[in-house]
């Protein structure tokens, strides 16, 4: 696997395993990958695909049953304390901070945990508040704070300690646009400008897609794409096909028995009375005989366009369902 | 360390009702107790009373702060900041000791001033012995919380209930109120040397012993000696149990509550 400049994280053949009720649930199952300095890496998945095992893996929190991993070099099973002064993580679903205390004084407590001069702390809090658009909010307590700025609270505190490797676990789950694009354009500068490695954790296409400069698509505890998120876009050649049908429907079994349709994904939109289907196809040929395929059922077929390919439809491709359909098979 | 105490005050002044419910209860049970001595006439207990309140404001701020600290920070998401820095999870409880020690003496002060104004209790001190003894009864006593703390994080809510065990009887036991050892113990001899595994008990008593009846340092050696292997032991042993739960935690993927 590609990758530029110096290897900041590396995890070779990664395994963990949960001790279930009944059989041991594997969350990682054999994960190999190297990530280079200042990149930012996308690990991308439905839910379960053990994404959140590897970033606590890769932060010190679990051992790994099975492999290695090192992060600066360091093996995060056996030297965790060398790891832990390198690194910082924040997740989307922590909390995070102490309710009665104003943002500015966490974020300077947590800068204590790396022993920094408190001079020092300060100046770096207030760089990153004003390019988290923070600043004014640094003087409320943690618990008045929105749950938008506390989050960007939470990403300041990641970065507090001007860690080499950051490790992030769905930062803007739940977030509006605003603020999840304004973590995002941070994100990037902290790559770009200081040579930071980001990792990170999410099952939001779009926002890998935007700020990731390579990403590995898992599925199940295993690796099923890895490049940039052009490359895997490119791969797929022809583009992706788009029909709404009508009236709903909630199967569309037939397009798995059309030659060259690699996958597809399909929701209903009651109010309009049809459901929209994303087709991944090989050829054009492939795409002229899905539309056959569905009008054959005796459905109409309202509306067909064509599409540049985005990662959903990569995973699409690689697995046959989109990330909502396999999720609802994990339930049952 | 220096942060964590800093963060504990900050907590505690940040929040004026807290303050006024974590100090009324040591002033008032023990005002009420000196006001009962008082009044039967026992006034040479009635120092002892207030002593009391003062160090159950501590024992109160070791138990119901020190001892869950780290199970609310767990159930938060605050310990996994903690464990991934390169911070020792001791300094952190060091630090939180200190905030809890200064956090406490606005209300040990107050015991203190009113009980003084109102009975005006006989002292006999030796204060040398008196500070002295002071100084280890707390660092034992927090080496304690620190112990605890450990329990908590292993245990969860149901060491919640050991506080609750804790709080009363050892309020009798390690005779805050009264002496609890010694010639004056109402306690038959087991039980006393039960009661002398808690440090707040020896603790008292050897406060008793400076404070009332001018004993001076080498007069309360033993009681010292005790104090001070009690918090290097309970210091040990937080440090060695945290670092044992961390690793348990690591290899069982117990670190932090899963939140999906
Ligand atoms: N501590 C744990 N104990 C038991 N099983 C666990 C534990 N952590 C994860 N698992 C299991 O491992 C699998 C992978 O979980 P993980 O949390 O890594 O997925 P994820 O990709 O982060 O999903 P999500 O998008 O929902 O956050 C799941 O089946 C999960 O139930
Ligand atoms: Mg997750």
């Amino acid at each position: 696997m590609a990758s530029k400049g110096t290897v900041s994280v590396e995890v070779s053949d990664l395994r963990r395993e949960f001790k279930g009720k009944g059989s041991p649930v594997v969350a990682l199952d054999g994960v190999s990958l190297k990530v280079g300095q200042g990149e930012i890496f996308g690990v991308l998945g439905p839910n379960g695909a053990g994404k959140t095992t590897m970033i606590r893996i890769l932060s010190t929190l679990l051992l790994p049953t099975g492999g290695w991993a090192k992060v600066m070099g360091f093996d995060v099973e056996h030297e965790p304390e060398k790891v832990r002064r390198v690194i910082n993580m924040a997740s989307g679903a922590e909390k995070a901070g102490y309710d009665f205390i104003s943002a500015k004084k966490n974020l300077w407590f947590f800068s204590q945990l790396y022993g920094i001069p408190t001079a020092t702390a300060e100046k770096r809090i207030m760089e990153l508040s004003e390019m988290l658009g923070l600043t004014k909010y640094l003087d409320r307590k943690f618990y008045a704070l929105s749950t938008g700025y506390r989050q960007r609270a939470t990403i300041a505190r990641a970065f507090v300690n001007e860690p080499k490797v950051v490790f992030l676990d769905e930062p803007t789950i739940g977030l509006d646009v605003m603020t999840a694009r304004s973590i995002r354009e941070f994100l990037k500068e902290q790559a770009r400008r200081s040579e930071r490695t980001i990792i990170l954790a999410s099952h939001n296409m779009a926002e890998v897609e935007a700020i990731c400069d390579r990403v590995a698509i898992i599925d199940k505890g295993k690796i099923i794409a890895a490049g940039t998120p052009e490359d895997l876009m490119r791969s797929l050649g022809a583009p992706a096909l788009v029909m709404e049908v009508s009236p709903p429907q909630s199967g569309f079994e037939m397009l798995s028995r059309v030659e060259g349709v690699k996958g597809f994904t399909a929701s209903t939109e009651e109010e309009r009375g049809l459901s929209t289907v994303h087709i991944v196809v090989e050829t054009d040929a492939a795409a002229r005989a899905a539309e056959d395929a569905v009008k054959r059922e005796g459905l109409k077929v309202v509306a067909s366009w064509r599409k540049q390919a985005t990662l959903e439809e990569v995973f699409v491709a690689l697995v046959g369902r989109g990330f909502k359909e396999r999720e609802e098979q994990d339930v049952v | 360390m220096k942060a964590r105490a800093l963060v504990r005050l900050w907590s505690i002044f940040g929040e004026p009702l807290w303050i006024v419910v974590s100090m009324g209860f040591p002033v008032l049970s023990s005002l009420a107790l000196s006001l009962l001595y008082y009044s039967i006439g026992a006034a040479s207990y009635v120092g002892f009373a207030v002593l009391g309140g003062v160090m159950v404001s501590f024992w109160g701020n070791v138990l119901w702060s020190m001892a869950s600290q780290f199970y609310w920070d767990k159930q938060e998401g605050l310990f996994e900041i903690y464990l991934t820095s390169p911070a020792p999870i001791s300094a952190i409880l060091i630090g939180m000791s200190v905030g809890g020690i200064i956090g406490t003496v606005p209300s040990a002060l107050i015991v203190t001033g009113i009980g003084w104004v109102l009975f005006h209790p006989a002292v006999n001190a030796v204060w040398g012995g008196v500070i002295l003894t002071f100084g280890l009864t707390l660092a034992s006593l927090y080496a304690m919380g620190m112990t605890l703390s450990s329990l908590y994080l292993a245990y969860g809510r149901e060491a919640e209930s050991l506080n609750e065990v804790l709080q009363e009887p050892v309020s009798m036991l390690s005779g805050l109120y009264f002496p609890s050892l010694g010639a004056r113990s109402p306690f038959p001899l087991a039980i006393q040397a039960a009661a002398s595994l808690i440090p707040l008990t020896i603790g008292m008593d050897a406060l008793r012993k400076t404070l009332f009846y001018g004993n001076d340092i080498w007069q309360v050696w033993p009681d010292l000696a005790i104090l001070g292997v009690m918090a290097v032991v309970l210091l040990f042993a937080s440090t060695y149990a945290l670092k044992y739960l961390e690793n348990v935690g690591r290899r069982d993927g117990t670190i932090g509550v899963r939140i999906r």
